[in-house]
Order: structure tokens, then sequence, then C-alpha cells
């Protein structure tokens, strides 16, 4: 643990605020690439009939991609740190070949999945692929970098006992796991699907039918990028730099009171405040909204 | 609304893509450990990452015999269980000499896998037919995969190679415990390689056209994929001529997969297109 | 032939299976018991904390609420990632606080309560961003499918669905099963992660030669980090699979096949348990 706790605090700050950004590329490089649960639209659309010109990168769900990637960035760090290489450009190094293996992913899942669709008439779009990937790269590369960064300093600088590419995988998957959460119905109900109603869910009759003409020309995932980092993405920062933040702030600050029980009481003081913003939100939500029907016969 | 998974129809069958996988997987995971040790050498480490591809190619088969059934969570999950599982029995056939652990590795994965199996098949009810043999099957290729990484990256299998690592300066030799494959968490980034390179061909390629040449190649690929920064990770435990072998190796050998993959890809995909508009089917 | 799968997973328990399971459990207890108790009560001490531990994580995954790719779209109640990533998630962040907490010589029981804490943390900021989301930026109240009235505030949920859907957001409800799930992972995986630490720093220096534990701390680390993570993902997908991908939280009437997961999680940790321990122990 750090003796000196103004540096420790000021590392803390370092992480969290290093998080917030893997945390915003993070969900934006996923809706470029359509990951996870919103793209089973995008993969069901032909098959109802909807052609589309999105980017299918069908690479697992995010948590485990993301563990991978930082895992990965974190592992090759690591093994170059140990030959001498300068940290910053073991660091770089590390993540630059952790985006390529990505990139490789990405391409490989677009046209499996799309060509598995030929019964559908789905085409390849090569310029798609040519196109979208190295954007997907580029989001990816700073969510990598950002996040091994942030592990690298846990290790180095807080003490934490976690070597480099075990930290990598823990906060990798954490990532991918608040990133999906955080990101994925604003980009599944609010992009995919902008001509539905506003202010409800999609209905079950609407599936498939994504939106492929956009606002100029035909819909690509750029498109889906621009209006994701409006506010999906920052969300998700938000949110994963509030989980690095806190976990390290209340465990540097206050696990030297009570031999410990400072650190939990604190966690659990946290916990209420976020029930207490959670519930008034949803409150706010239901008065402010209104129900959608008459509370006796409901239409189903 | 789910997708259609079609049953395999043609192809070669699973039992054939079992046999081979096990035997390559095995044979190169020997010819790796005999060959080093022949020749004092590290430079014939990459047999262990061709062990992983063996596997990988074998698993990517199970894991679309399994799912063609449904199995009500996601593919990833698959590789998941398989690479939990495969830890433990990697982990302890390390304990055993260079001969006898790949044996020790199989026995152990079936115990384990075929537990799991039936807790998730007859416990958990999911009752689906192959449920018991695709889960012995996965955790023998999670633990296979690990020990292939592995042996590339470090060039043994051995709890006190992989645990420690010796390194000379000025004719003097330390010998440490924080740099080594199991110390510097490697074995970590090994996990999630295989895991993610073990459900990505089904994943990727799974749909109503599915064929599964192109699934298989794609596993290939994937294979090779992954032992390209386990060569570049080979850097912190091997001389520099093994490590480039291995390099020259991964990348020779995703070079061509990828290539395949690509011309496998066109040939099954309904149109390929550069920069045309949407074409909307007939009465849409 | 075309088979459109469908999770064919059955309700009600198999009780010949459930028995072979606990008789599989009881024997490998008790084979440790008799062999290991005498020489070393740590090995015995650490199976059956790693047992507990594997439980612990199966149960906390049938509170987390997730919703699948229908959550995505606005269609049902919950996180719209996958249950046992999303239970991984958390846990392993809460593990990496009480890892901190192992590190700084806090004891058994603060560690792992610091451990519980950080998952239910990770799970409260990431259901409160999921809310938010939901009524800032989609302006989409929470609403549940399976019950009618939300069973902690009471509040009712029928007419707060909107057409063709089976609910969205997160009630109430599924928040605190959320926290809950966040809380029960962290706790079992640094339970598991603290007891295998345990077994490793004492047998791993004569194992490997070294002068002392603290030179060998490194390696105790990593190998039970990484299989508090790979029981830790054992237990949850078996968990997964119990409840065929979705969820509400502890409302849901899915939540009554719990007892299943646990029977299952008990069997596969003690096996996944005694192996991991033989590692260093054999």
């Amino acid at each position: 643990m750090v003796e000196n706790i103004v540096i420790g605090i000021g590392i803390t700050a370092f992480a969290g605020a290093l998080a917030s950004v893997a945390g915003a590329a993070e969900d934006v490089e996923s809706d470029i690439g359509s990951q996870g649960d919103p793209n089973s639209q995008v993969q069901l659309a032909p098959q109802m009939g909807y052609i589309h010109r999105i980017f299918n990168k069908a690479v697992s769900g995010e948590p485990p991609a993301y563990g991978l990637w930082v895992a990965l960035g974190a592992g090759l760090a690591a093994a170059f740190l140990q030959v001498n290489v300068n940290p910053v450009l073991a660091l770089a190094l590390g993540c630059a070949i952790a985006t390529l293996v990505q990139g490789i992913y990405a391409t490989t899942a677009y046209l499996g999945r799309i060509a598995s669709l030929a019964k559908f008439g789905q085409p390849v779009y090569i310029d798609i692929l040519k196109s979208m990937t190295t954007v997907t790269m580029a989001h990816a590369f700073i969510a990598i970098f950002t996040s091994v960064t942030m592990c690298y300093l846990m290790n180095a600088a807080l003490g934490h006992p976690f070597p480099l590419p075990l930290l990598g995988l823990v906060w990798g998957i954490a990532l991918g796991a608040a990133g999906s959460a955080t990101g994925n119905p604003y980009y599944g109900k609010e992009r995919q699907y902008q001509n539905q109603k506003f202010g409800a869910g999609v209905p079950v009759a609407a599936s498939g039918n994504i939106i492929r003409y956009a606002e100029a020309g035909e819909r690509n995932s750029l498109d889906n990028g621009w209006f994701t980092a409006k506010l999906g993405g920052p969300a998700s920062g938000i949110c994963f730099g509030l989980i690095v933040f806190l976990e390290l702030w209340r465990t540097v600050l206050f696990e030297p009171f009570w031999q410990g029980w400072g650190a939990i009481f604190v966690g659990l003081i946290l916990i209420l405040v976020f029930t207490f913003i959670d519930r008034y939100a949803e409150v706010w939500a239901r008065e402010t909204f209104g129900p959608f029907a008459k509370p006796e016969g409901a239409a189903k | 609304m789910t997708v259609k998974v079609e049953k395999i129809e043609g192809g070669t069958p699973h039992n054939t893509l079992m046999w081979a996988g096990l035997i390559a997987s095995l044979v190169c995971i020997y010819l790796g450990a005999g060959l080093n040790l022949a020749f004092s050498a590290y430079t014939f480490s990459f047999f262990g990452g061709l062990a992983a591809v063996a596997a990988i190619v074998w698993g990517s088969n199970t894991i679309k015999t399994l799912c063609s059934y449904g199995i009500g969570t996601g593919v990833p999950s698959v590789g998941m269980i398989s690479l939990g599982s495969g830890v433990i029995a990697m982990l302890i056939a390390t304990r055993f000499n260079w001969w006898l652990a790949p044996i020790v590795l199989v026995i152990v994965a079936v115990i384990i896998g075929a537990i799991i199996g039936y807790m998730a098949n007859d416990v958990i009810m999911m009752k689906i037919p192959v449920m018991r043999r695709s889960m012995t099957e996965v955790a023998v290729i999670g633990a296979l995969m690990l020990m292939g990484f592995a042996q590339m990256a470090t060039s043994t299998y051995s709890l006190v190679g992989l645990a420690s690592t010796s390194s000379t300066l000025l004719g003097v030799t330390t010998s440490g415990f924080g740099g080594s494959f199991i110390g510097a968490s490697i074995i970590a980034v090994a996990f999630i390689l295989g895991a993610i390179a073990v459900q990505h061909p089904f994943n990727a390629t799974l749909g109503p056209s599915w064929k599964q040449d192109r699934m298989l190649m794609l596993a290939a690929e994937c294979g090779f994929l992954s032992m390209i920064p386990v060569a570049f990770m080979s850097i912190a435990y091997l001389s520099l001529p093994a490590v480039i072998v291995s390099i020259v190796v991964s990348l020779a050998g995703w070079y061509y997969t990828y290539n395949q993959y690509l011309c496998l890809s066109q040939r099954d995909a309904a149109a390929w297109l550069d920069a045309k508009p949407i074409r909307e089917p007939e009465g849409h | 032939m075309t088979v459109t799968p469908k999770p064919t997973g059955g309700v009600g328990m198999n009780p010949v299976a459930n028995a072979l399971s606990i008789l599989l459990l009881i024997a490998i207890v008790v084979a440790t018991y008799i062999l290991y108790y005498a020489a070393s009560p740590l090995v015995f001490m650490a199976l059956v904390a790693v047992i507990i531990g594997g439980v612990l994580v199966g149960f906390g995954v049938h509170f987390v609420p997730v919703g699948g790719a229908p959550a995505a779209m606005g269609q049902a109640p919950g996180i719209a990632t996958g249950v046992a990533m999303l239970a991984a998630g958390s846990g392993l962040a809460g593990l990496f606080g009480g890892a901190f907490a192992i590190n700084s010589n806090l004891g058994f029981f603060t560690s792992i309560v610091a451990g519980g804490i950080g998952g239910a943390l990770m799970m409260a900021i990431t259901c409160l961003f999921v809310t938010l989301i939901y009524t800032y930026g989609m302006g989409i109240p929470s609403a549940s499918g399976k019950v009618k009235v939300d069973p902690i505030t009471g509040d009712s949920q029928v007419e707060y669905k909107s057409q063709g859907t089976e609910g969205h957001g997160l009630p109430f409800s599924s928040f605190v099963g959320g926290v809950i799930g966040g809380f029960l992972g962290g706790l079992g995986g640094t339970l598991i992660y603290y007891e295998l630490l345990m077994v490793y720093e004492a047998k791993l220096p004569a194992l490997l030669s070294a002068a002392s534990a603290s030179a060998v701390a490194p390696v105790a680390i990593s190998l039970a980090g990484i299989f508090a993570v790979g029981m830790f993902l054992v237990n949850a997908v078996l968990a997964a699979y119990n409840i065929t991908g979705t969820t509400e939280g502890f409302h849901d009437p899915k939540f009554g096949r719990f007892p299943r997961a646990i029977i299952a999680c008990l069997a596969a940790s003690a096996v996944c348990g005694i192996v991991a321990i033989l590692v260093a122990a054999l």
C-alpha cells in the first residue's frame, strides 16, 4: 500500500480518469462494430428481408472480448518489461499488438457471419470491411491502452499484489461488463430502432426491422458511432470511471481505519447513496412519464 | 427471436475430428518436448502452439455439435467453461514429468469434464443428448490448449519450469519467481486467448449457410493468430533464435489460413460487393 | 434437418442425479479429511472453504438481473449483457478489492467482506447507470414483466409496460437483486482466492525449493488468482445454464430453480477444488 497518501490519491484520480476514457472508447467501439446483444438484431435483419450495410462484428460478448484485448495488451507489456524495455514503450507496443489481434478478429467475424447469411441474399460489402475496421481498431486502441496503463499504475504505484496480466484480465472483463450494460440499450433501442416510438420499448413484431437508410444515404456503422458518442459512450465512461475510482478511493483513503472496516463502511454508504439515486430516478420516471395504460385492464 | 441453427449434414464426422485433434495435439506436445530435450535447445517450442491449433480445430466442431441443440445461453460461455475446467487439469498435470504429464492431463480433464457434463445435463436438467460428451471434450481441449501455449512460451510444462525463471548476468545465475510464466501471470493471457479462440470459429460462422470447411479453416486461423502474441511473449523466456522461429511459424501459418478463409468466404457469400448500395430483395 | 434451438431445460429436479452429486461431494470431503487432516488441517479447511465459495458464486448469479438480447431493445427488463460474464465482471472487481485487503494483512473475515462490498459496489454503479440511461436517455420507465407489483416498493408494474414488450429497464427489486448478486459473487470469489492462497503459500516453498514464502509470493498469488477466475467461471456458467440465460432477479419465478444450481455447484466446486489444492499438496 502507498505510504504517501497524497500520491495514493493522485494515482487514484489518474486511474479514474483513464478508466473514464476507457469506458467511453469501449462503448463507442462496440457500437461501431455492433458487438454484443444489439448485434442479434443486425444478425436477424437479413432473415426478415432487411438487407443492411452494418458491420456485424460477432466476436463473443463485450466482457470476454475486452478481457482478452486488455489481458493481451497487459501480458505483452509485462513480457516486454521483463526484457527491460522502457515502460511507456512496452505498454504502447503491447497495446498495439493487441489492437491488431482485435482488428483481425473483427474482420473474420464480419466475413463469417455475413457469408453464413448468403441464403437470404445479404451481400458482403468489402468497403464496409475496409472503412470500419480501422475506425473500430482506433477506438479499441484507446480503450486498451488506457486500461492497461490503469492496471500498470495499480500494480506499480499502488502496490496491488496481482501481476499486470491478471489485473488486465480482471479489469478487461469488468470494463466490458460495465460498458455493455450501460451502452447496449442506448445503441439497440435508440439508434437501431430510431423510427420506433420514443419512450417505449421495441415491440416484438418489429424485430429485425432496423434502420438501414440514414440521415443522408445508407446507414453504416460510423453513423451509429457518432450518435452513441453523444450519450451512450460518455455514460459508459463515467460508469466505469466511477467503478474504478470509488473502488480505489475507498481502499486507499479508508482502509487504515478500524483495520479495514473503514473502507467497508464507506463502501456500504456509497451503495446506499446509489440506491437512493436509483430510486429517485425510477420514481421520477414513473411520475413524469406516466403509465402507458390504465392500471385496470392494461393493453397487452 | 433466435437464429436458426442447422444440424451438421455431410462434412467430416465429429468422431474423426475428435481423434485427429486429440492425437495431433498430443503428438505435437511430445515432439516439442522431445526435440527440445534431444537438441538441448528452445527452438522446437512452437510445436506447443501447433498442438493448441489442433485442439482449437477439434473444439470448434465440438461447440458446433453442442450448440446445434440450443443451450439457452450464448456460445462464449462454452469457451469459458472449457478453459475454466481445463486450467485445473493442466496445472495438476504440471506436477508430473514430461512424458507422463500429457497423459495425466487428458485423464484428469476427462474426469473433470465428465463430472461437469453430468452436473449440467442431469442436475441442472438441460437434457441435451451430447451435453455430457461435449463438456468432457471441451475440458480436454481447454487443458491441451493451455499446455500447448505454456510450452510455446517457455519450452516446458512442468510446475518448476513454469514457476521459476533463471537469468544469467555476468556469469552469475540468479533464479526468480516473479517473472515466470505463472509468476507474471502470463498464464492468464493464455487462458483468455484460448477461451475466445475456441468459441470464435463457430460463433463467427453460425447462420443458415454455415459450412464446416469454412469454420474449420477459421479455427486454424484463430489458432495461428493466438500463437502470434504467445510468440512475442516468449521473448521473456526463450532465446532470440527460438523466438524468431516461433514468430515466423505463427505468421506464416496465420497468413496462409487467413488467405484461405477469405477465399472460402468469397465462395460462400451471396455477393461480394465493393461500395455498392443496399440490394433490396424482390417484393420488399 | 433443421433444428430450431430452444432451451429444453426442464423444471423440477432429478433425484437420482442429485443424490449421486451429494454422494460425490461427501466422498471427496471425507477422503480429504482422512488423508490430510492429521498432516495438515489447512488442506481440509481450504477444500471446505472453496466449496462454500463456489456455491456462493453460483447462488449469487441467480440474483443478477439479465435480460439478454431483448433487453438491448427495451423488450425485456434487466441488463443487456450475458449473465455469466456480468457476474464474472462484478465478482472479479470484488476479488480485486479483496486481494488488496488480503495483501494488507487485514484478516480473513475483513478481507472477504471487503471483496463482497467491492462486487456489490460495482453492480450498484452499473445498475444505477442502466436506470439513468433508460430514464433520462431513452425516456422509458422501468417495468417488470414477471410480477404485477414490485415486491420491495409495492409499485404497480403492469401499466408501465409498453405495448408488445415483456417489460424494460430495472425495477427496484432487480436493482437490489443485482447488488446482492454482486456481493455474493465477490464474497465467494475472494473466499476461494484466500483459501487457495493460504495453501499455496504453505506448500509451494518446499515444492519449488525457494528460500521463503515471500519469494514465492508472486507464483502463489497468480496461481490462486487464475484458479479463482477459473472456478468462478465454471460455477457462473453452470448457474447461467440453470436460469437459461435470462432472469429478472429474485422475484422472477426462475429463481425457484436455485436448489439445482446449489447441488451442481457443490459437486463441481468439490472436484475442481480438490484438484486445485492437490497441485500443491500432492
